[in-house]
């Protein structure tokens, strides 16, 4: 943050430098622009959001906050691309706050056989076998629900998460985006009438207030389309052949 | 022998009980039990069978390994000394350890704490500074070498050959001339046994999980040892901590750990072991451990890829869940088995990762499309009953019914269900998975429940 700064402001002074910031390293970025990823990302599958963020996807490797205001908004649809296009390995669930339904995750496009679903009786131990996913790096994703936690403890499994590959989504509530964290990407998210709204809390970028409304696939059947009604019959005319009436 | 300290206090080798006494008033003074050396010469020769199959135990509490095959394996003579004084540490012996080209130079090396000599030259060197003494057919002789000023190897390998033998004996210039490497040695190696059972009885009342990992490694290192002669991988072992025979005999607490990927390494298992005693509650403290092997299979070579995999292998990826089992507890590892049922609850199985499930029969369950079934991420574990605004179902919200009705008639068999399942919306768009009981309908209109989220 500090060298952002740091350019932003002697770009003013000099009025003029020789080569652009991101052109000098690839830590580098103008206050105005998007950072560029130094980890693999992965496509979220919505390109306006994707559009918005650092690295044009999920950053792996990282901790990545989702702010939810209640669980059951849509971010399991919103993780969607991202989840199926990990789905090669495990997808760890830690701790979610129903017990999830392999039916509807098919459905999602997480085959049943690639989920694992982690309870813990205590705190201490969900930390600890979140751990262990990241170092472990075998598993594909990591979904981790957790109310309260710690900075030093989030800190940690940043740490824990740079280790490996694994796409590591912490979701919390709303509440918890006053706190600090170490992850660089949180965004929160609110239900819409057909999508989700996004609000960009923090990203490696320009600070932006707008929120992102995204539509997704609804569960909501077309009420008004399938009528039983007869189609009309295709005309034939009186048994003879179309060409033979000319 | 006398710990440093008590040479510190100036205790010798050959005092009497009383003179050590007025030396170190606190001094504790252990008779020395045959019987339990050897058993400790047993487990550090079976520990040490991981690093050559060719183990030999000589006189005087000394082992004999022939590692020439191993240098390479384990990077080097050095990287091997560090590794066998760290494992010999770590069964909590105190060993002078010493690497020559001929064994009986490296037992003469040791017994003088000489240290390493890997060259031929260099150990002639080193042994002909050596004292006479330290060969045991040449002490029942010591005045007779005292008087003649023949103190070192090097003065004895001067003296004229015929008249030493008759004076000495044949087993002095038979352990010299195997010493400079003059005739070939031969040795018996220690057979490991059939089945691995190993034993340790800990030296105070100890109810502390960490102080019984520690001793658990010591009996794992043997274990590994014993795998490694064998050429076999563990499956499943088992660890027993005995418990004091107070007023009332009570049966040694049993630790079982069983393998879904078999190992001959011992890293695994002591993690393992370090969450499966970090749960356990003791009921009494122990003083004893016991280690079996119960189920062996032959080690199977590791299956190397060129292009090593990103995520690791299954191997891994097991190794991974059986440590979470190991601290979480099985059942709150766990996988899904869908059910073909009509009944959500029903069909939404969650069974242990350990359970071996074929895709095959998990496939069998799922439906075959998909898609076309309004399910909710989130099914809650139990219905909540919704309040009632306006003859209308609200949680949070006044709730809206979004979609058709989807009706679950079944289960007469067990806990039939009839029940009208609609997704419904509240006023903040989230949705909801809810369902009108059709039977059983209150004085005050039908009953709604909550059922599911919409993730």
């Amino acid at each position: 943050m500090f060298i952002q700064y740091f350019f932003a402001s002697y770009m003013n002074c000099s009025g003029s430098i020789s080569a652009a910031p991101e052109a000098l390293h690839p830590s580098l970025w103008l206050a105005s622009q998007l950072a560029r990823s130094d980890t693999r990302c992965i496509d979220t599958g919505h390109p306006t959001l994707s559009a918005q963020l650092p690295g044009g996807g999920w950053p792996t490797g990282t901790l990545v906050d989702l702010l939810l205001q209640q669980p059951g908004i849509g971010e399991m649809r919103l993780l969607r691309p991202a989840l199926a296009a990990v789905a090669q390995r495990r997808i760890v669930l830690l701790q979610p706050p129903h017990p999830p339904q392999a039916l509807a995750m098919a459905a999602l496009g997480v085959p049943p056989s690639q989920l694992i679903w982690l309870r813990a009786t205590r705190t201490a131990d969900a930390l600890w076998a979140a751990e262990q996913v990241l170092r472990s790096g075998s598993c594909g994703a990591l979904l981790f629900w957790q109310n309260n936690i710690r900075a030093d403890n989030l800190r940690r499994l940043h740490l824990a998460a740079q280790a490996g590959e694994t796409l590591f989504f912490m979701m919390r509530p709303l509440a918890a985006g006053q706190d600090a964290s170490p992850a660089p990407l949180r965004l929160s998210l609110r239900p819409q009438a057909g999508g989700i709204e996004i609000g960009f809390v923090k990203r490696r970028g320009p600070q932006r207030d707008a929120t992102l409304f995204l539509p997704l696939n609804s569960y909501l059947p077309n009420r008004h389309a399938p009528v039983d009604r007869t189609a009309p019959a295709p005309v034939a005319a009186g048994g003879v052949h179309t060409e033979l009436v000319h | 022998m006398a710990s440093p300290y008590a040479q510190d206090a100036g205790v010798r080798t050959g005092m009497r009980r009383g003179g050590v006494l007025m030396l170190l008033p606190d001094a504790r003074i252990h008779e020395r039990a045959p019987t339990l050396e050897a058993d400790a010469r047993q487990a550090v020769a079976l520990a040490l069978l991981q690093y050559t199959p060719q183990v030999a135990e000589g006189e005087e509490s000394t082992l004999l390994m022939d590692v020439g095959a191993s240098l390479r394996l384990f990077g080097g003579i050095r990287a091997l000394c560090r590794r066998v004084r760290a494992n010999v540490r770590a069964l909590g012996f105190t060993a002078s350890l010493a690497c020559a080209p001929t064994a009986r130079g490296a037992w003469l090396l040791a017994r003088a704490n000489a240290g390493r000599a890997v060259r031929m030259e260099a150990l002639l060197r080193r042994l002909d500074r050596l004292a006479v003494l330290l060969m045991p057919p040449a002490r029942p002789y010591a005045a007779w070498f005292d008087g003649i000023g023949c103190h070192t190897l090097g003065d004895l390998r001067r003296l004229p050959r015929p008249g030493l033998q008759r004076r000495c004996g044949r087993e002095l210039l038979d352990l010299l001339d195997a010493a400079y490497g003059l005739v070939p040695e031969l040795y018996e190696w220690i057979a490991p046994p059939e089945t691995f059972r190993a034993r340790l009885e800990l030296y105070d009342r100890i109810d502390d999980a960490d102080l019984l990992l520690a001793g658990a490694q010591c009996l794992l290192l043997q274990l590994t040892g014993w795998l490694c002669a064998r050429q076999l991988a563990v499956e499943r072992i088992t660890l027993q901590l005995e418990h004091e025979r107070g007023r009332v005999a009570r049966p040694p607490t049993s630790v079982e750990v069983v393998l879904a990927e078999p190992t001959w390494r011992d890293e695994h298992l002591v993690r393992l072991l370090k969450e499966r005693l970090g749960r356990l509650t003791l009921e009494a403290p122990v003083i004893g451990l016991a280690l079996e092997a119960l189920q062996v299979r032959p080690m199977a070579p590791p299956n190397a890829s060129l292009f090593p995999e990103p995520g690791g292998s299954e191997e891994d990826r097991m190794r991974m869940l059986e440590l979470l089992a190991a601290r979480l507890g099985p059942e709150n590892v766990l996988q899904p088995l869908p059910l073909a049922d009509y009944r959500p609850e029903q069909a939404n199985v969650w069974v242990p990762v350990q359970q071996k499930v074929s895709a095959r029969a998990r496939d069998a369950q799922l439906p075959p499309d998909v898609l076309s079934l309004p399910r909710p991420t989130w099914l809650l574990a139990r219905p909540i009953a919704l309040l009632m605004r306006d003859h209308r179902p609200f949680y949070g919200s006044p709730l809206r019914m979004a979609s058709n009705p989807e009706r679950i008639e079944a289960g007469w068999w067990d806990g039939p269900e009839t029940r009208d399942y609609f997704i419904a919306e509240g006023l903040d768009h989230t949705l909801y998975w809810v369902y009108r009981e059709r039977i059983g309908m209150g004085e005050d209109g039908p009953k709604w429940f909550l059922h599911g989220l919409f993730g």
